[in-house]
């Protein structure tokens, strides 16, 4: 028996999307399964991993841990949508360049975390980076290669003066 | 399974909505609740998300002073405002320490201690700031202290029905000051045990330790001692003391006795920071 599914509008990437869904589905569900915005990654469902995490009303949340149904009335992006800023694109050169993932599974996580850091921060130090980044899981690089590219796409913007 | 998604405006139509269906759920962030419904440990017959309701959100002061914490505050808010001075910055620390960023963008203060798991940062902090729990029932409203609030493991003084609407701060005072050691496995874990200590502007410390037992730990005897000495040994004995009341259990964050012997060491911790020279209130 399946349970009841409603038409829902949700605002993602700016645009309207008019998605199916149970009560019960989560909002990286309907990113995946329905919308075919497949960068947020299920890994753990349980708000551990990090690997869904996308942005809701400006802040970071875990898609998994966010019902659809609560997500009415919000904006969320997600890194098909945010692929186009500038401060997007020099983390992703970064990661590139200073092999910063290895199965790339966390990736998308990890590019929305440290996003959302130089966000509200352009020049942090090492530290700052770790702890904005300890809420996503990279089981291939031993996070160092991670830091130093947050560090390295942050001091390229800086020159530039596209900070965020 | 789920047959309904309910989203009250008012604490009223929250709790008359409870009182309706008692296998309803109510929802705040959903960080706890969401991850425990994807694992179906839990299987509610309706979701009442609380999140569209103004009365349960944002931080303010009352006219007498108190600071009062709306049940659906972020930690995120909780841990960047600017309200909670004196002992109140205890919930500061506390709250700037739990999980990471983004579960900070999630998880609302009601949420969190309404679950009162005992590895949560909250209710130690809460019991040593002498906070007070703002509870709504169907048509009713009453205050319980933070201490009588958590009353076992994840069992807390709600009854069926009812919801935390607030969580209310005395008025801060100059000179107090508050502050939250936490000792976890890694960033972001559950404390394995942690120290929340205040002390008032007369030098009244009042520490409290969490993780160590299903509540908030406290020794009287072990307050009135540090308030008056806060010598090696004095600090020894009431280590001594909030050890003899604390009942951890063993699991993947520490054995009993690793957590035992953790409440010394993190109260030597609290109370040298305590006596930081704090100036005006912060």
């Amino acid at each position: 028996m399946s349970a009841p599914r409603q038409t829902l509008q949700l605002q993602v990437n700016g645009a309207e999307a008019e998605v199916r869904v149970g009560l019960h589905d989560s909002l990286l569900t309907v990113l995946r399964d329905q919308l075919q915005l497949t960068a947020a990654k299920r890994g753990c469902n349980q708000g551990v991993c990090g690997a869904c995490t996308v942005v809701r009303d400006g802040y970071t949340v875990r898609a998994c841990l966010s019902l659809a149904h609560g997500c009415t009335h919000a904006d969320i992006e997600t890194l098909e949508g945010l692929n186009q800023e500038a401060s997007m694109q020099a983390l992703q050169k970064a990661f590139a360049a200073e092999s910063a993932f290895q199965c790339g599974f966390c990736a998308p996580g990890m590019l929305i975390s440290a996003h959302a850091l130089l966000l509200h921060n352009p020049s942090p130090d090492a530290d700052q980076v770790r702890a904005a980044m300890s809420g996503n899981l990279c089981r291939c690089t031993g996070y160092a290669p991670i830091v130093v590219a947050v560090l390295q796409a942050a001091a390229h913007l800086r020159a530039q003066e596209l900070a965020p | 399974m789920l047959q309904g998604f309910f989203l009250p405006e008012t604490v009223d139509q929250a709790t008359a909505l409870l009182a309706q269906d008692p296998e309803a759920k109510l929802m705040a962030g959903g960080a706890t609740l969401v991850a425990m419904l994807n694992a179906r440990v839990i299987e509610p017959a309706a979701l009442i998300s609380l999140s569209a309701i103004p009365e349960i959100q944002g931080i303010s002061v009352l006219p007498d002073g108190r600071i009062r914490i709306g049940a659906f505050t972020r930690h995120r808010e909780t841990a960047q405002c600017t309200l909670h001075l004196g002992a109140a910055a205890v919930l500061r620390h506390a709250a700037s320490q739990i999980a990471n960023a983004t579960v900070r963008n999630m998880g609302t203060i009601g949420g969190s201690i309404s679950f009162a798991d005992p590895g949560l940062d909250y209710p130690p902090a809460l019991v040593a700031a002498q906070a007070e729990v703002e509870i709504a029932g169907s048509g009713s409203r009453r205050m319980v202290a933070a201490h009588d609030f958590f009353q076992d493991w994840y069992l807390t003084a709600l009854e069926p029905g009812e919801m935390v609407t607030a969580v209310v701060l005395p008025k801060p005072q100059a000179g107090a000051h508050g502050v939250y050691i936490k000792h976890a496995r890694v960033a972001g874990d559950y404390a394995t045990a942690s120290v929340a200590a205040c002390v008032s502007a007369q030098g009244q410390i009042r520490v409290t330790v969490g993780a160590c037992g299903p509540v908030p730990i406290r020794d009287d005897d072990a307050d009135a001692l540090l308030s008056e000495d806060r010598s090696e040994s004095a600090l020894a004995r009431a280590g001594a003391l909030l050890q003899a009341r604390a009942d951890p259990l063993d699991d993947v964050r520490g054995s009993a006795n690793y957590r035992r012997a953790l409440i010394p060491r993190l109260l030597l911790r609290a109370v040298r920071q305590l006596a930081l020279p704090v100036g005006a209130l912060q």
